[in-house]
């Protein structure tokens, strides 16, 4: 009446049966630390070397199979086609522990494998993209904006020194905006293939600010509107009054309205774009006529009361 | 010219080193990195040896042993988990602490400070890094092996019950290490820092011996060094289930 346990051990995929060992075994995920890192990775998407399976299956049936970990559950219960619960804390320390008695294998190259390889993939999805390209193009947004404001400062006098330097610096700006005008190219199309109805709904530039300061399209798509309303928001503009925008403040069509309207629009724009974002990380339907037509809407409403 | 600075290791490892000057104490770690500075902190070179200044505004572990923290310290040939590493300003000290013969593994959930965390690695020996949420301890089992000591770092409203899960699994047994950066500020406003501090000794007490927190102000404000031994209470199953945590993330955001 055994139990035995799945677990992973660096590079190794091992198991043994407890509370005897009667049974163990352990397959290496690859000699190569990059091999063995991708490998390493697939587990956790159930891909469980055959090797393995088979030779779970061969464990006599009154051993109960259980796994370290819960993602792997599901497959090496079709694997082996035996039932397969989740190891206790117990069960995972005492196999852990004849495991690490082994001696520990040089495993230094395969975590660093590992770790280069996971964070490449994660910043590979498209999500990800977004969000470094939103925040790159923040920065390029304010590093030229410092310097077109300081250019409108600058008077270049004739025959001196600062009559050379004017053009060259207008030059260097010149390659600073064309070199933003393709980075915004490159964000819009990010920004239109992940989260499709609030690009249209309110810009596709807030819309890469808005996942970048929820930190990806899931949570913002948890957050209240009122949450949304104030995301990447700084600071209270006075001690009695909260702030009224983040990163909405730029929202597209902000800019039609008089100054003492931009709080409601922004209050009916965060709630649009809480449906929008919903839309956007879970059915993918597309809802961008129906929130356009809201918002226009809702814009032409409070240019009718003024300000 | 200024005098030449003399390095006397402390009582609680060689590899920790105090230098006295005429006004005050500065904490030094030798490293087993190489240049260039992580987080502009300051090198020396004694011999063959060299030496960062672990400055106690930058790090939370610096600053609660200038205050006198009287429980466990990374010593040499160690094997840390390290959770919430970030960028590894304060994983790159406790790396040196344990020595080429020990090692850290440093847990870090967020990609950029990861990808800094990766390259230090590179350059520090004994600095493994994890990419993994701290929240899910079996993930990233297969890549950390039993260890002496647990350093945790992570600012969350949960944090104790974060560290208490990942101590359970990895600490090698009874007597292993835990030391946290408790942030009050992340636990809610419904307390003081104070009180914050007392009920997170009180979730520890069952399990750890614990050692007097040690108050952080003013080098990081509202922060607290809290932890000590672990007792076999720790690895026995909870009788009910375990407190569920506050704020669960959703699977489809878990990145490895």
């Amino acid at each position: 009446m055994g139990t035995a346990v799945l677990l992973a051990d660096g590079p190794r995929l091992s198991w043994v049966e407890l509370p005897s060992v009667r049974a163990e075994g352990s397959t290496s995920l690859g000699p190569a630390p990059v091999a063995a890192a991708q490998r390493y990775l697939a587990l956790a998407g159930g891909e469980l070397p055959p090797g393995v399976l088979s030779a779970l299956r061969e464990l006599p049936p009154t051993t109960s199979l259980t796994s370290s970990d819960p993602r792997w559950l599901a497959s090496l219960s079709r694997g082996t086609g035996r039932p397969v619960r989740l190891a206790s804390l117990e069960e995972l320390r005492s196999a852990r522990a004849l495991v690490a008695r082994r001696g520990p294998p040089d495993d230094r190259a395969f975590l660093l494998a590992v770790a280069r390889l996971g964070l490449e993939r994660a910043l590979a999805s498209p999500e990800e993209v977004l969000v470094s390209l939103a925040r790159e193009e923040e920065r390029l947004e304010r590093a030229l904006g410092r310097e077109e404001r300081a250019a409108d400062a600058f008077v270049a006098v004739e025959g001196t020194l600062l009559a050379e330097y004017a053009p060259a610096w207008a030059e260097a700006r010149g390659s600073l905006a064309h070199h933003h005008a393709h980075l915004v190219s490159l964000l819009e199309r990010a920004a239109h293939e992940v989260v499709p109805n609030l690009a249209i709904l309110v810009g596709e530039r807030v819309a890469g600010r808005m996942v970048a300061a929820a930190g990806g399209v899931a949570p913002l798509a948890r957050m209240s509107a009122s949450r949304i309303q104030l995301l990447g928001s700084r600071r209270r503009p006075s001690p009695e009054r909260g702030p009224r925008y983040g990163v909405i403040f730029r929202a597209v069509r902000m800019n039609d309205l008089p100054v003492a309207r931009r709080g409601e629009y922004a209050r009916s724009l965060a709630a649009l774009a809480a449906i929008a974002a919903r839309a956007d990380a879970t059915t993918r339907s597309d809802l961008s006529g129906l929130l356009v037509a809201r918002r226009d809407r809702r814009v032409e409403a409070l240019r009718r009361r003024g300000r | 010219m200024r005098p030449p600075r003399t390095f006397r290791p402390t009582p609680d490892s060689p590899r920790l080193l105090q230098v006295r000057s005429a006004d005050r104490v500065e904490l030094w770690t030798e490293t087993v990195g190489t240049e260039p500075s992580v987080y502009g902190e300051r090198w020396a070179y004694s011999g063959s040896r060299s030496f960062r200044s672990f400055e106690p505004a930058r790090s939370k572990l610096s600053a609660g042993l200038v205050r006198d923290w009287r429980g466990p310290v990374p010593s040499e040939g160690e094997r840390w988990l390290y959770l919430g590493a970030a960028s590894g300003t304060t994983a790159s000290h406790v790396a040196d602490l344990v020595g080429p013969a020990g090692r850290v593994f440093a847990l870090e959930r967020s990609l950029r400070p990861f990808h800094r965390l990766l390259e230090l690695a590179l350059r520090w020996p004994s600095l493994d890094p994890v990419l993994g949420d701290a929240r899910e301890p079996r993930a990233y089992s297969g890549l950390v092996p039993p260890v002496d000591g647990v350093y945790a770092d992570i600012a969350q409203a949960d944090q104790v019950e974060i560290v208490l899960a990942n101590a359970a699994l990895f600490l090698r047994g009874p007597g292993g290490a835990l030391v946290m950066a408790l942030k009050t500020a992340s636990m809610g406003r419904d307390a003081s820092a104070p009180q914050h501090v007392r009920r997170a000794e009180e979730m520890l007490a069952p399990s750890v011996d614990l050692e007097p927190s040690v108050r952080l102000d003013p080098f990081h404000r509202g922060h607290y060094l809290v932890g000590g031994r672990a007792r076999g209470a720790l690895f026995e199953e909870p009788a009910g289930p375990r407190p569920t945590p506050r704020r669960a993330r959703s699977p489809e955001r878990s990145r490895l």
